[in-house]
């Protein structure tokens, strides 16, 4: 059977099983370096998600946004929402715009799985300690700058507010439709070298970063695939 | 049949409820607020419909007093990225027309509802869904096969109310090669007020492993069978597509063809049965 896995196309999708047991995986690790991710069970089904939330403290978002908005003039749809939200934007009292930018704020990551497209999806919802939630806005100018252009180049990787479809509460999603374009790559390499790699950690390691999310290089190393048969 | 088929697509597209929709009391406004009466399309969405509702209500209130629109059935806040159908046949379906939609402008629920400063919003997120429905019926291929403009006509034919536009280029999306049978997977979401989930959708296939065509009553089976009523008990739930209740015999690929909405979603409601 060896040179037929040598010829079999490799797929850069995910079926749910080797999602679940992938994420079971990455939570061993980060159990183990203590990185603060868990999973969620839905129901007696199986389904779930992977979750980790993060207070992180930095600038807010909104102490640039008057200047940055320039280089998002040419990406209609981001400066349509983007001017929309900061002119909608209600400060709650006491909650400052200070100028030296200082704010806490509660990332929450969640991981799931899309039977439709059959990759796992990255939601993630943002508030201040005080409960405001961030806007697209304050989301767009948390993204760290080297990633903005990319961004706005390639509107695959744009971010939208969706209904998470588990809780039901609006979430930011970054879009999932060029998935298998960093993927294939990755795959391919693994399948070629004989090394089975751990789709979620690959995966999460290339979007992650986009969003703010940290993802330790020793996942890479640590953490394994499932024992599956070939994927053809 | 095809006459009587194609009758079916026109009573879903023109469907529509009557709405009376009455300014939340707390409202700061400069005289009172006279309610205003719309027909609302069942599958368009709600604030793609309902500039009107917001000149009538600008006209007594100041613009400071004024930020992003929403609306609330109830002490529910609705939602506008679901079809307007979904949210009556959900919340509202045995209760007395108009259906009494309550407007705020204050206080947006931001742990319940999407924003959507803008139409191109609402086009992204019907995009979205027909992209997500064509994924699972045809592996993304037909949609990925049309140009631009084809999907901005489909936009366009929702948007302006147009459903020979509309249909010129759906019908593409609801094609299937012949030997199939039908499509690989059917889009649907299931939708319950009685839980915190906002709807469950799984892959389902339309055809049978030995070619049989699945039925409504088949899908239900898997993925909400308390809808199916026992022999001797009365029927608990009502199943619900477009304010209609379907036969659970009738093929999911020919409700899937002529049931779904725009978005080509089969966005089904179970409501428990009204006791008499």
């Amino acid at each position: 059977m060896s040179s037929d896995t040598d010829l079999a196309p490799v797929s850069c999708y995910l079926d749910e099983e080797t999602f679940r047991l992938s994420c079971q995986l990455f939570i061993q690790h980060s159990s183990s370096i203590k990185d603060g991710w868990s999973w969620v069970q839905e129901n007696a089904s199986l389904e779930g998600y992977m979750t980790k939330t993060v207070v992180v403290a930095g600038k807010t978002a909104l102490d640039h946004c008057r200047n940055g908005h320039s280089h998002l003039e040419h990406e209609a749809d981001a400066m349509s929402v983007v001017e929309q939200q900061v002119d909608d934007e209600e400060e709650a009292p006491g909650q400052q715009l200070e100028a030296d930018g200082h704010g806490v704020m509660r990332y929450e990551y969640h991981v799931l799985y899309s039977c439709s497209y059959q990759i796992p999806v990255l939601y993630f919802r943002a508030s201040m300690l005080n409960g405001r939630s961030l806007s697209l806005a304050d989301v767009w100018n948390s993204v760290h700058p080297s990633y903005i252009k990319r961004l706005l180049q390639e509107p695959w990787d744009t971010i939208t507010q969706q209904e998470h479809p588990l809780l039901g509460q609006p979430f930011f999603v970054l879009h999932p439709c060029r998935t298998e374009e960093f993927m294939r790559p990755a795959l391919e390499t693994a399948h070629a070298q004989r090394k089975k790699v751990n789709y979620i950690v690959t995966w999460l390691s290339v979007v992650g970063p986009v969003v703010g999310l940290d993802i330790p290089l020793s996942y890479a190393t640590a953490v394994g695939a499932p024992s599956l048969p070939d994927l053809c | 049949m095809m006459a009587d088929d194609k009758d079916v697509l026109r009573d879903v597209w023109f469907g529509r409820i009557p709405a009376c929709f009455t300014l939340y009391q707390d409202e700061i406004t400069e005289r009172e607020a006279e309610p205003f009466y719309l027909l609302l399309p069942r599958v368009s969405y709600l604030t793609l419909v309902t500039d009107k509702v917001k000149k009538h209500f600008l006209k007594v209130m100041k613009a400071e007093d004024v930020e992003e629109m929403w609306f609330e059935y109830e002490g529910t806040p609705l939602k506008w990225h679901y079809p307007i159908g979904v949210l009556f046949d959900l919340h509202a379906s045995n209760t007395a027309l108009p259906w009494s939609v309550t407007v705020h402008f204050k206080n947006f629920p931001e742990r319940d509802l999407l924003h959507c400063p803008s139409n191109s919003v609402i086009e992204a997120h019907f995009m979205s869904s027909i992209k997500e429905a064509d994924a699972l019926k045809h592996k993304g291929q037909v949609i990925n096969d049309m140009q631009k403009k084809d999907h901005k006509q489909l936009w366009m034919g929702l948007q302006n109310d147009k459903f020979d536009q509309f249909w010129a280029m759906n019908r593409k999306l609801m094609e299937y090669p012949t030997e199939e049978g039908g499509f690989r997977y059917i889009p649907f979401r299931v939708y319950q007020t009685t839980s915190d989930r906002p709807f469950i959708q799984r892959l389902f296939r339309p055809m049978s492993q030995e070619g049989c065509h699945q039925t409504l009553g088949d899908l239900l089976k898997e993925v909400f069978p308390a809808a199916i009523p026992q022999d001797d008990e009365p029927k608990r739930y009502q199943v619900v597509i477009h304010g209609i209740e379907p036969m659970l015999e009738t093929p999911i690929q020919w409700l899937s063809e002529h049931l779904s909405h725009p978005d080509n979603f089969l966005h089904i409601s179970i409501i428990p049965s009204p006791s008499d």
